[in-house]
């Protein structure tokens, strides 16, 4: 048995990948963050986190929608709908404001979350991932504010 | 972890509270205790070694069974050369102990002497002689009263001692998967902050423990280099099992005060001088340690109010004695952080009505077609 043998990319790692956040990242390094992922589940209508509310986690949709809405307006306040492979939430990576917007379940739905404190220790311990997922943030809040500046900007950074 | 919002007096009542019913219920299963706290060392000084391994690109339960395995394959190792070494020169540690006692005996024999001469008074109590003939006493039949004790003790204790480096090797393989484990418990609605809770925690106990060894190596280091300058024997042996003493406030340094005092006496017998130095860069290296080490590694990582850590090192002591004053900061730590996160995540009423919702939600999915 090879200690650093090479591997194929699982179905698992596939899906993280595809994710805009880590599409950077190599296959060890995709691990090393896998493992620091939680997995939840949500029912339809279950609500994910509040507007106001402290942040303290990215969340990455493996399967199923989210919609963004105004703090308890699902049917009037609704700013965006989300599918698979798209992350919300992400603001909380950098400190711990209020989210801008509330999440619930569009439908029933599996969320991968990546919390703050496990990216604050990835700058530690793993620089070269971290600095890879800083530089995605960094470019997916810079597209974000080119739209909101165009005034084409689908939902606000939670 | 600062005082947060909202922690009034009652949930700081409620937290020393249970610091000292856990210290009180921690004495009890000490032989369990005492294992899992040398694990948690343990566990926090090798998993950067074992983080480097999982970046190089090895499987993390390869890397855990590498760097766990070859902590616990090198303690045997060591363990298999230093026993029957020990053991062989049983003899000549029985001659030294006596030879260290017989040091002490006489400096404190001078140092009475020279007390006298200088104070009438002490001379008409026969202080010296006295105090001669107890210590006599006490020396000459300390190795048949407690030698047997010790031995026993140390038995006992051994297996549960030997259970630290499994335990630090189940802490790197699993604890991941613990984290992940404990998340799973909570509902949704708990979540975040009851994951914040846990990294909290986590955060809380490795600055404690990288904090400790530091101050273990800095603390080790100068007093070497202090006993050293002054020629007394085995300066690095005497810092390193110094400031391991030193885990143990206060008492611990009262115990390594005096093995220190006691090899320099009997390695200057004629000097009582060079104890007397001794015992100065003991203090020197208390001090620093005390307002600059202690600041720099320790004070960082738990930012507990002075008077609070010194208050809950005496109640820990009434609480649990020796045990309880080792015990008292790194649980007091923790307990803040759980007490406090456990405080706000009860009394949102926000959280609990999403709770509520969410069971609702699970409640009329699981009766859709009934």
């Amino acid at each position: 048995m090879f200690l650093f043998s090479k591997e194929e990319l699982s179905p698992r790692l596939a899906q993280i990948q595809a994710l805009s956040l880590f599409s950077t990242l190599s296959l060890r390094q995709l691990k090393v963050v896998d493992g620091l992922l939680h997995e939840r589940s949500y029912l339809k209508d279950e609500i994910i986190f509040d507007e106001g509310e402290e942040g303290q986690a990215l969340y990455l949709l493996m399967s199923g929608k989210v919609m963004i809405c105004r703090q308890g307006q699902p049917e009037t306040g609704k700013l965006v709908e989300l599918g698979p492979g798209m992350q919300f939430g992400e603001l909380a990576l950098l400190d711990d404001a209020p989210r801008a917007a509330q999440a619930r379940a569009a439908e029933n739905c599996t969320l991968a979350v990546f919390f703050r404190a496990d990216f604050l220790s990835l700058l530690e311990t793993h620089a070269v991932i971290a600095s890879r997922i800083s530089l995605q943030l960094a470019r997916h809040i810079g597209r974000r504010l080119r739209q909101t500046v165009s005034g084409a900007a689908p939902q606000p950074a939670l | 972890m600062s005082m947060q919002r909202g922690s009034g007096p009652v949930v700081w009542i409620a937290i020393i509270a249970a610091t000292c019913l856990l210290l009180f219920l921690f004495q009890k299963i000490l032989w369990l205790v005492v294992p899992f706290l040398l694990a948690m060392i343990i566990y926090y000084f090798l998993r950067p070694a074992m983080q480097r391994l999982v970046l190089g690109g090895m499987g993390h339960d390869t890397a855990a069974a590498l760097v766990g395995g070859g902590f616990i394959v090198l303690l045997l190792i060591c363990v298999a050369l230093v026993v029957p070494w020990i053991i062989a020169h049983g003899v000549f540690w029985q001659e030294s102990l006596a030879r260290y006692l017989d040091g002490g005996n006489l400096l404190l024999q001078k140092t009475l002497d020279a007390l006298e001469q200088r104070f009438s008074f002490l001379q008409r109590a026969s202080l010296s002689r006295n105090v001669g003939n107890e210590m006599a006493a006490f020396t000459e039949t300390f190795a048949q009263r407690h030698i047997a004790d010790l031995a026993v003790t140390l038995a006992a204790w051994l297996p549960s001692l030997l259970l630290a480096p499994f335990l630090a090797f189940f802490f790197l393989r699993d604890g991941r998967q613990f984290k992940k484990f404990l998340g799973r418990a909570v509902p949704n609605a708990f979540f975040e902050k009851t994951l914040y809770l846990l990294h909290e925690v986590d955060k809380t106990a490795r600055s404690y423990f990288h904090g400790l060894i530091s101050l273990t190596v800095l603390d080790a280091i100068a007093l070497a280099l202090g006993l050293w300058s002054i020629g007394v024997s085995a300066p690095l042996l005497l810092g390193i099992v110094s400031a391991v003493l030193a885990w143990v406030p206060y008492v611990g340094s009262i115990l390594g005060c005096l093995l220190v005092v006691l090899v320099a006496a009997t390695d200057f017998p004629a000097d009582p001088a060079m104890a007397y130095g001794a015992i100065g860069v003991f203090l020197l290296v208390r001090l620093l340690d005390d307002f600059i080490f202690m600041p720099l590694t320790l004070g960082r990582s738990l930012h507990i109010h002075p008077l609070l850590t010194v208050l809950m090192i005496f109640i820990g002591g009434a609480v649990a004695g020796v045990a309880g004053l080792m015990l008292v900061l790194p649980l007091l730590g923790v307990v803040m952080v759980v007490g406090e996160t456990i405080g706000r995540v009860v009394t949102d009423p926000r959280l609990q009505a999403r709770h509520a919702h969410a069971r609702r939600l699970q409640t009329a999915q699981a009766s859709t077609d009934l």
